[in-house]
């Protein structure tokens, strides 16, 4: 992949994420379905948003990890308003917060679940959604019970 | 501590403010910032020749091309990043100059468009990491009002209670808004307007969201004793404390919520988080009305838990019962506020406070108010005196 600073796919109207550069290995893998989040070599703790050092114990000294996937829906809020045209066929819609086992809490969207059964504490499992220009995004739904 | 605090009480004062709110379709926010500059001159009694400072947040122009147009030249000039969060430092940093003999007198000055052309707040949205409210476009996570409704959110679920304890709020700013002739929103308000308003993101409704509308603001800030000669009654800048910011102050929420990276546990300011108190020589007994940002109207709960009016959990049930009203136990947003009164950053609340400390409310005035504080969610305060 190539860092990307599109806005907005022309085609569905939809908003992209930029991919900045040294965001490039979290992007390659949810191409490969993978989570991987930067974990500190000193301190062992993972870390969200994407940033050049641990924010626990400021080492730079790092590695790309993979998340086990597994979270618990921490927040979330439920889209009335359409911000653009896109959004129309979609609301409402659930944008989400994450809180990773591992710590790190992501801002994403919860598939394969209707509003009404969101609740906070719920078990989630990550997902992957492709979008265009060749973007994964990741994503989470609710996790199967009692596996 | 008090040493160093006691030398910036009352140092510096308020001289002159200038305000426009409303539609202004054919101007630009250039010649909007021109106008309320020069309505503060005027009421202030000073000259441009008088004011040597300028402070501003980008919105579709900067500092230079202000002072270009009013045909000034200052000794002491700054901009800022055009969010509510940073007009109580602006202020601040005027004072400070002020203080510190830099300049004599600073005019934070602002001109704005709903639809400011030059303006880049859209693309705010894409940073590295989250936009400046968390959010994030390529999950729907779009538009400020995001940042303060999932922090209303995880404040619900800490605490209990619902949309519905945000109606007070509401109702109480359109009140207030009701008794101020430049209001943007007057509209009557009952219980039953506001629950039937539509969601936006849920849990806000419209009702919970300030509307976007044109202006421009002027603040003059000058020293006490210069302040003591001009036109208006002098409004003392007596205690200050900065924006927090950290992870644990992310966006537009309280510390401890859990949004975001936050941890969670109940907050309660420290004796530093509460400097400005210090710096004044008051405490909230003392505050006659609080102004607070309020952008949504969860905000206004966060302020009360910042600042200690009430403890954790406990502002939902502090705003009920007209306690934040006029003739209240503590008076908020006595203006409308962003909510009812209109969208000028910040400035106009800070120009409220002013206004109710000069007693030239009218039917909305603060019986005999001797202190009001701007205080904020983010920690940010100015207190005032007359």
């Amino acid at each position: 992949m190539k860092p990307a600073y599109k806005m907005l796919d022309e085609q569905t109207g939809r908003y992209l994420p930029f991919v900045y550069p040294e965001e490039l290995p979290f992007w390659e893998a949810a191409r490969r379905h993978e989570l991987v989040l930067q974990r500190c070599d000193g301190c062992g703790r993972a870390w969200y948003p994407i940033g050049p050092a641990c924010p626990h114990c400021f080492s730079t000294k790092w590695d790309w990890s993979r998340m086990s996937g597994r979270g618990t829906l921490h927040n979330y809020v439920v889209y009335h308003k359409a911000w653009t045209p896109y959004f129309e066929s979609r609301v409402p819609y659930a944008v989400v917060q994450v809180e990773l086992e591992e710590g790190p809490r992501l801002t994403t969207n919860l598939l394969g679940c209707a509003l009404a059964d969101i609740r906070i504490g719920m078990p989630v499992v990550v997902d992957y959604e492709e979008i265009p220009g060749d973007i994964t995004l990741v994503q989470f739904r609710p996790a199967k019970e009692q596996s | 501590m008090t040493d160093t605090a006691q030398a910036m009480r009352d140092r510096t004062a308020v001289s002159g403010v200038g305000l426009l709110l409303g539609k202004y379709p054919e101007r630009t926010s250039l010649s909007l910032a021109v106008e309320a500059y020069d309505i503060a001159l005027a009421d202030a009694g000073l000259e441009r020749k008088d004011v040597d400072g300028i402070i501003q947040l980008s919105y579709g122009y900067d500092y230079d091309r202000f002072l270009e147009a009013v045909g000034a030249d200052v000794r002491y000039a700054y901009q800022g990043w055009s969010h509510g969060r940073f007009v109580a430092p602006m202020l601040q940093h005027a004072a400070m100059a002020v203080a510190t003999g830099m300049a004599k007198a600073v005019a934070i000055v602002h001109g704005r468009r709903s639809k400011a052309y030059g303006q880049t707040a859209d693309h705010e949205m894409w940073r590295q990491g989250l936009g400046p409210h968390g959010e994030s476009p390529a999950y729907g996570a779009l538009g400020p009002a995001f940042g303060a409704a999932i922090a209303a959110q995880r404040y619900f679920h800490l605490y209990g209670g619902s949309n519905e304890d945000l109606a007070p709020i509401a109702m109480a700013f359109r009140k207030h808004a009701q008794l101020n002739p430049i209001a943007v929103r007057k509209d009557p308000m009952t219980r039953e307007d506001y629950l039937k308003s539509r969601w936006i993101i849920e849990p806000l409704r419209l009702f919970d969201c300030c509307q976007n509308n044109d202006g421009g603001a002027c603040i003059i800030v000058t020293s006490a004793e210069r302040a003591r000669d001009l036109r208006k009654p002098p409004v003392y800048i007596s205690g200050m404390q900065g924006v927090h910011a950290g992870r644990q102050l992310h966006n537009l929420t309280l510390p401890g919520l859990g949004v975001a990276q936050q941890d969670v546990f109940p907050y309660r300011p420290t004796r530093e988080d509460l400097y400005a108190y210090e710096m004044a020589g008051v405490t909230q007994k003392d505050i006659d009305a609080l102004i607070t940002y309020d952008a949504f109207s969860p905000l206004v709960l966060f302020a009360l838990e910042r600042f200690g009016f009430c403890g954790p959990g406990e502002a939902r049930e502090f705003v009920k019962d007209g306690r934040i009203e006029l003739g209240g136990e503590l008076p908020i947003n006595t203006g409308g506020g962003l909510l009812s009164e209109g969208h000028m950053i910040g400035w106009n609340l800070f120009i409220e406070a002013v206004r109710q400390l000069r007693h030239e409310c009218g039917p909305r005035q603060v019986k005999d108010a001797q202190v009001i504080q701007y205080g904020s969610f983010l920690g940010e305060s100015v207190i005032f005196r007359r």
